[in-house]
């Protein structure tokens, strides 16, 4: 059984509901970015939006319109699958203060009742009206990844035909200044020098809300077909290369159908280091793929690597702007591996592939 | 009382996240449940907070809460007769 990537959406530092970034994108000037949001109302009633923190809003919208592009709805989408590191962090940055503030009285519900992590996920079921499977994953830099690893698992097993699967998160100010303070970001803006740079710490924050729709049926529209999708925990580099191997011959495939490697390399010496190893040691003269310069740093990051390689498969192509090395466009890229790891512990392997 | 209806339906409109609605738009004597301002049972726990909160007053009876969030009008008569600050 064939699985396909349908359709997707994203809300993030770029433009909303479309894939303009990936000819003309526009590149963060922070180093904590905002997601440019569309006009919820015209998504969400008023009277429900109004209990809605922003990451529900653009989960719920993201989440609409990728349903939309495949004629899903509640009624015939069998699963709800969702990837937050924070979940509604606003939320429960609101909840703590009052309680704080209060002192432990006078707390309002909505805040309690939206700040936990499974709340994107089950408002979303609520709002579109489905009954079936609902899960959230909270896996830190992997939270997405474990999304895809359960909808594949099970649409392999049979159990579901299609799945809704989604990484949405978004930074605080008072979170990033936590983070800031262990140097999880850079003092200055991503530029094109400090982030090739092998000795500069720090990435830029950005906003993650993508929605993304799998099914087992090829249809027109399909983005493109996952192959395979492979988590890893604290590998070393023969493991890696052995299971990039086992993944690629099950497939049927060797290492130079590969046409691109689409990596989470974000500026920070110690996240690109992994990657940079991979690069010398294993994947070696297949062109990078790269795509945080563009959504910035954030704990579902990697849904627009898996996004940014979807979009290149169906639009055929791989820009320069995307690449990190060479600065030769690639055309009718037929395969393209996502490869994501968190702190070098948690790592992901996703295999794509043009959906004929 | 005017102003303390005035008051009232500011709060609301706040605590409840009315997105674009003015003070104006709030009848002070229509039903806040139901066919009025259409707020459910969340939205009563967010006003029993607000009461509590910003007047000090304290809704242990159920019961009693149902007359006195029947509309601006009678929150505010409530509130100018036991508010504690």
């Amino acid at each position: 059984m064939n699985i396909y990537i349908q359709a997707a959406s994203q809300i993030s530092t770029q433009e909303p509901l479309n894939e303009k970034w990936f000819d003309t994108p526009s590149y963060p000037d922070k180093i904590l970015n905002e997601s440019i949001d569309p006009d919820f109302k015209a998504y969400i009633p008023v009277m429900i939006a109004r209990r809605m923190g922003n990451l529900l809003k653009r989960g719920i919208v993201t989440s609409v319109d990728a349903l939309n592009k495949c004629s899903l709805n509640g009624d015939n989408l069998q699963a709800v699958i969702t990837g937050t590191g924070l979940g509604c962090i606003e939320n429960t940055e609101h909840f703590l203060n009052a309680v704080l503030d209060n002192e432990e009285s006078c707390l309002q519900p909505t805040f309690f009742i939206q700040s936990t992590h499974n709340t994107i996920s089950s408002q979303i079921a609520l709002f579109i009206k489905c009954h079936g499977y609902n899960t959230t994953y909270s896996h830190r830099g992997t939270s997405f990844d474990s999304c895809l690893l359960d909808a594949f698992v099970q649409m392999k097993l049979g159990l579901i035909s299609n799945a809704l699967v989604g990484g949405h998160d978004e930074m605080t100010p008072s979170y990033f200044t936590l983070l800031q303070k262990v140097g999880y970001w850079k003092n200055t803006p991503l530029t094109d020098e400090n982030f090739h740079a092998a000795d500069t710490r720090g990435s830029i924050s950005g906003n993650a809300s993508l929605s993304m729709v799998m099914a087992n049926m090829k249809v027109p529209y399909s983005l493109c077909q996952m192959r395979t999708v492979e988590m890893l925990y604290a590998p070393t580099m023969q493991e890696i290369k052995a299971k990039i191997d086992c993944m690629l011959e099950a497939n049927g495939m060797k290492l130079a159908d590969v046409d691109a490697v689409v990596m989470g390399l974000s500026g920070d010496k110690d996240n690109d280091n992994v990657y940079k190893n991979i690069m010398s040691e294993v994947t070696r003269d297949i062109p990078v793929m790269c795509y945080k310069h563009i959504f910035g740093e954030s704990f579902c990051a990697s849904a627009y690597g898996v996004y940014t390689a979807a979009t290149a498969i169906a639009k055929k192509r791989v820009p320069s702007h995307l690449l990190y090395s060479s600065r030769k466009e690639i055309l009718n890229p037929r395969n393209i591996l996502v490869f994501n790891h968190f702190h070098n512990i948690d790592h992901s392997l996703i295999l794509l592939s043009c959906p004929d | 009382m005017e102003e303390l209806i005035l008051e009232l339906k500011k709060e609301i409109i706040e605590v409840l996240n009315l997105d674009g609605m003015t003070p104006e738009e709030i009848d002070e004597n229509a039903a806040l449940f139901g066919d009025g301002l259409g707020l459910d049972s969340i939205d009563a726990l967010e006003l029993i907070v607000l009461m509590e909160k910003n007047y000090g007053i304290k809704l242990a009876n159920a019961a009693e809460g149902r007359d006195i969030f029947r509309s601006v009008a009678t929150m505010a008569k409530y509130v100018s007769e036991h508010r504690t600050k």
